[in-house]
């Protein structure tokens, strides 16, 4: 018969069947003769049980699992879009002369535009005028996105806090008082957002946005040590409401 | 238990599979986007399980776990049919969950008493629920369990991870990180002792 030591050293692979039947049956015969190894033996097959429960690790079961493969899909499939527009061998001279032959060109464009122009003819200036709009519509979409991006993105960060990182108040309450002034502070902010959030680029954030202004709106008004249901309702809230995932997909569609 | 990959995505309750996974990734290698979807809809549950053994924050998992997918489908040329499936995709989780923490500078984990402590975990507020008393214990052995594995050395949380939420045999997870056989073996037997240690540290929990 083995030793206790011995037969510990084998009690995990026993439990997970990885024995050959003569060992396996040394360790049983162990056992059955020894109740302080059985009761260490017991104790493994507790962690294995524990480790094999399939909540463990769980995904909440708010998350939309529906939507991640197509969002992914259609990052994936923007992305090779993308890339299309690119050289295939960035370390090719072709491609540097290519720069080099652009970045002169664009220098030169640049030289020209600042060049009176005597010989501009009233629709070359509309031309010129339309040109610039569009390029100016260009920026102002950009600049929309950015901001919504970055504006959404604190809104995540106080939304993670306030899940995740609570300071305490006296008794069972939780102080969230500095979660109350950032919730003020991105009610500010939002207000100041208005001609971003107006363009059409950002509509589906903007339809976010205000879903989580309701939100700040409560959030602002509350004493700053809140009792542990109201903080459970706030947090069911963002769970219900998918908050995090959907500020996460659409930070992606924006950047 | 778990038998091959394309077993293991029925057995894990989600769409059953008409199609073998090596077909449905030789589809997405020529850049099948359905495949792509059907192959994410297969494991998305599973992964983000080994994943969320990495992370405390959920929302931090899910985006390692699109991280997971999206590099899938940028390095599905490196693929090859022989090797299994589901190593490789466990491979690029586990190293997108820890480039995530290397990034972050959290390689470290807090001591279990601190993660205990934290507002998240702590068993005041779930002593404050209302639900049934025998559901609550289970539900704070279960966290205590996870902040556990959390603590394990990198190599032992691999193995459990890729043993109880991969739900991949040994051999499997000796291919998957091209470690011998008994290599597995001995750092899963190190997991559980040190598991059933910290477990049995924390009072009246595991028994």
């Amino acid at each position: 018969m083995k030793s206790c030591d011995d037969v510990r050293e084998l009690l995990v692979l026993h439990a997970e069947r990885q024995l050959e039947p003569g060992p396996s049956r040394k360790v049983e015969d162990h056992l059955d003769a020894c109740a302080d190894c059985r009761k260490e033996s017991e104790r493994i097959l507790g962690v294995l049980a524990l480790l094999r429960d399939p909540e463990l690790f769980r995904p909440r079961q708010d998350m939309t699992w529906e939507m991640l493969p197509a969002s992914l899909a259609a990052r994936v499939a923007s992305s090779a879009a993308a890339r299309r527009w690119l050289p295939l061998n960035f370390g090719s001279h072709r491609w540097a002369l290519a720069m080099a032959a652009t970045l002169v060109l664009g220098c030169g464009a640049i030289w020209r535009l600042h060049q009176p122009a005597p010989w501009t003819t009233p629709a070359a200036e509309v031309i010129q005028a339309s040109g610039n709009e569009a390029f100016l519509a260009r920026i102002e979409a950009a600049f929309a996105k950015e901001a919504t991006a970055a504006y959404l993105n604190e809104c995540r960060d106080l939304l993670v806090h306030l899940l995740h990182a609570r300071g305490k108040c006296e008794g069972e309450q939780f102080d969230v008082s500095l979660e109350v002034a950032r919730a003020q502070q991105l009610l500010q902010r939002k207000r100041l957002l208005g001609a971003e959030l107006a363009r059409p680029e950002v509509a589906r954030a903007r339809a976010l946005c205000d879903e989580i202004e309701n939100f700040l709106v409560n959030l602002s008004t509350s004493q700053s040590c809140a009792r542990p249901e109201e903080i459970r309702r706030m947090e069911r809230f963002i769970e219900r409401e998918q908050l995090l995932l959907r500020i996460n997909l659409l930070q992606s569609e924006l950047s | 238990m778990p038998g091959s990959s394309a077993e293991i995505a029925i057995s894990a309750g989600e769409q059953p599979c008409s199609q073998p996974v090596e077909e449905l990734m030789a589809r997405v290698q020529t850049g099948d986007l359905d495949a792509y979807q059907e192959l994410i809809r297969r494991y998305q549950k599973k992964v983000f399980r080994v994943i969320n053994s990495y992370h405390r924050n959920p929302e931090d998992a899910m985006e390692v776990l699109q991280d997971t997918f999206l590099k899938v489908y940028n390095s599905r040329r490196t693929w090859e049919r022989r090797s299994s499936f589901s190593g490789w995709l466990y491979r690029i989780a586990i190293n997108a969950s820890i480039d995530r923490h290397r990034r972050a500078a959290k390689v470290k984990a807090a001591s279990l008493d601190e993660i205990m402590e934290s507002p998240s975990h702590s068993s005041a507020t779930l002593r404050s629920d209302h639900s049934p008393l025998s559901r609550l214990r289970q539900e704070e052995r279960r966290r205590m369990l996870e902040d556990a594995v959390r603590r394990l050395p990198e190599r032992q949380r691999e193995v459990i991870s890729l043993r109880y939420f991969g739900e991949m045999q040994l051999e499997e997870i000796a291919r998957a990180l091209s470690l011998p056989l008994g290599t597995v073996k001995s750092n899963l037997h190190k997991a559980v002792l040190s598991l059933k240690e910290m477990l049995m540290r924390q009072r009246e929990v595991l028994i």
